[in-house]
């Protein structure tokens, strides 16, 4: 919005009053069509064309919607970790990618090429590196991030979907883990591998028939390593990313976990003892949410912090809910004095990208 | 005409046009399929074969291997006079082309002996691999023994399980001889006394109710006669 504006300012030679007038774009505009293509030129296009993107497909929406979304109060580092374990699967994506460029999934050849993509190529033992230990990281990483959604009770309605979707997530991530160790074809990842279908075979009842799958036939043969290629390379994966988007939009949809010791507000009038529990100090009964929904609709009915508020506040509440609302409230007027300065000035190209 | 034709009755009222009575009686109101039905279930059989067009082949094409049976291969391994019934004597041999060193592997050969009721013509073939999880197994002179570096599973002269955690004896490679060699051919196992029976992975029972846990593979050659 403020880009659009300081944009119709600097058309305006005088820059008199008119640019209260344009305050708000037009139907034009917001599709990113240019009143004068002459003056378009360098980031100004740039925007431009992101506005004729957004105005189609509502990126910023999306983007708003995921990351501009309310969340619980209590919200801490662990709900990092989720992040965290997508990082991780982004990165084994794309080393993943660049390692397939130098790789040879044959049995007579798998293992001289990674030899040399480690030894010859620039690079190429960081690649793998990065790889190799990615996919532990990314167990450890998972681990910890189900953990997390355990001991904080995020797996219960309505996020029981989540969970089941997070298991599926584990058991691939670990499918994962096994056909890749084979790919480099020495002798550690084929004898693990024979273990490892060993094991499958000893399953009861589909036991044979899954080995026989993964080997694709009785023994292990030069198609199992093409198999277990195609499995780490595309079908895997492909299925994670979907997964993955599907855990997200849940995500978004429900809302996270306020942590287990954050309580919902206590009624109004009822006595301070009334909501006290074992073992839970008073303070920490005043806040707030059960989910993310709950905290958005107490975020958004408080009104901020004024004098007569704060008296009204008993003791107890002067605590972490009040240092957010009140650091909120300076903070805004501060952003739009910025606003402001910024619109007096003429601006340059560099400013409006920035 | 003052009115116009279509404006028709008010609520009450009795219709100002009759509408012809539906004949069959009931065939507007008890249609079994609306128009709008008959398309949503042609769009959707329509769209359900194409999927399936694309997905059975290559599921198909996928599965096929549980259902294939490779080509039998035999291998000579040398004289029949390298052989005794005394001691075993070790042999490497491809089990499966096309993977270099690593399609090859070990077995233990010795003739019949007359103490485990054998014909003296007879060429025993014990494979390495341990029925445990696959490991290689050795063969201990001292203890007349093979044993299993990984879990320790031990198996007697025969190939029968003395301890540890293998499931079941050793497996067997069918033999013959032509021209003087030994020929080396398909695994199969054996229960406990020993019988042939078709090859199972490391870990799978060959006799008991357990058997019944481990049906047989349709890619697997059938077990020799005995
Ligand atoms: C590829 C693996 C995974 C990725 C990339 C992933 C990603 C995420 C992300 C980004 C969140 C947002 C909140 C947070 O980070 O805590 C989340 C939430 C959640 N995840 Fe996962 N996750 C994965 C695996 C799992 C597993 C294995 C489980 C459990 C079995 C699980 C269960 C959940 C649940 C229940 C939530 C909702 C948390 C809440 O409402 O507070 N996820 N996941
Ligand atoms: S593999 Fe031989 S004892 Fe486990």
């Amino acid at each position: 919005m403020s880009l659009l504006k300081r944009k119709k300012k600097d058309e305006s030679p005088e820059g008199s009053g008119e640019a209260e007038a344009v305050a708000k774009p037009t139907k034009g505009e917001r599709m990113g069509q240019a009143k004068d293509l002459s003056v378009h030129h360098g980031t100004q296009g740039a925007i431009d064309v992101a506005g004729w993107v957004d105005s189609r497909v509502n990126a910023t929406g999306i983007f708003t919607a995921m990351m501009s979304r309310h969340v619980p109060k209590g919200t801490n580092w662990f709900y990092t970790l989720g992040s965290a374990t997508m990082f991780i699967f982004a990165m084994q994506a794309i080393t993943g990618v660049f390692l397939s460029m130098y790789y040879t999934p044959s049995a007579t050849q798998a293992y001289a090429s990674i030899t040399h993509l480690t030894n010859d190529v620039f690079m190429g033992e960081f690649v793998r590196g990065m790889h190799k230990w990615g996919a532990s990281l990314m167990i450890i990483l998972i681990f910890l991030h189900m953990a997390r959604t355990f001991f904080f009770g995020a797996y219960k309605y309505p996020r029981e979907l989540n969970w089941v979707i997070g298991v599926v997530l584990l058991i691939l991530t670990t499918v994962m883990g096994l056909t890749g160790y084979l790919l480099p074809f020495d002798q550690r990842s084929f004898w693990a591998t024979i273990v490892a279908n060993n094991i499958t075979a000893s399953g009861p009842v589909v036991g044979p028939y899954l080995a026989d799958f993964l080997r694709a036939g009785p023994d292990f043969s030069a198609t199992t390593l093409s198999r277990f290629y195609a499995l780490h390379m595309m079908v895997v994966p492909g299925l994670m990313a979907a997964l993955i988007g599907a855990h997200l939009f849940f995500v978004v949809k429900l809302g996270t976990t306020a942590p287990p010791w954050v309580r919902a507000p206590r009624p109004k009038g009822a006595r301070p003892s009334e909501s006290v529990t074992a073992g839970v100090a008073s303070e920490d009964l005043e806040e707030v949410p059960v989910n993310g929904a709950a905290a958005a609709a107490v975020t958004e009915a408080d009104p901020p912090v004024d004098e007569a508020n704060a008296a009204e506040a008993e003791a107890v509440e002067a605590t972490e809910a009040e240092e957010t609302e009140s650091a909120t409230a300076t903070e805004e007027p501060a952003a739009e004095a910025a606003t402001e300065e910024a619109e007096e000035e003429p601006p340059t190209d560099g400013e409006v990208s920035s | 005409m003052s009115e116009p034709l279509n404006k028709n009755s008010e609520p009450g009222e009795e219709p100002r046009i009759k509408l012809p009575e539906a004949e069959p009686r009931g065939y507007f109101e008890g249609e079994s399929m609306t128009r709008r039905h008959v398309f949503t279930v042609a769009s959707q059989a329509i769209g359900g074969v194409a999927a399936l067009a694309v997905v059975l082949p290559v599921v198909g094409f996928a599965v096929a291997p549980l259902f294939t049976r490779g080509e039998e291969r035999w291998e000579a391994v040398g004289p029949v006079s390298d052989f005794n019934a005394e001691t075993y004597k070790q042999v490497v041999f491809t089990e499966i082309t096309g993977i270099g060193e690593a399609g090859k592997t070990t077995a233990y050969i010795r003739t019949g002996a007359e103490k485990f009721n054998e014909e003296p013509n007879d060429v025993i073939a014990i494979s390495t691999r341990c029925a445990h999880l696959g490991c290689p197994v050795r063969f201990v002179q001292a203890a007349q023994n093979f044993i299993c570096p990984c879990h320790g599973g031990v198996y007697d002269f025969e190939g029968k399980r003395l301890g540890g955690p293998p499931v079941r004896p050793l497996d067997r490679f069918q033999t013959r001889v032509r021209g003087g060699q030994v020929e080396v051919g398909p695994r199969f196992s054996v229960t406990n006394q020993l019988k042939a029976v078709r090859v199972r992975d490391p870990g799978e029972f060959t006799g008991g109710i357990w058997e019944f846990l481990y049906p047989p593979r349709p890619s697997t050659f059938p077990p020799p006669s005995n």
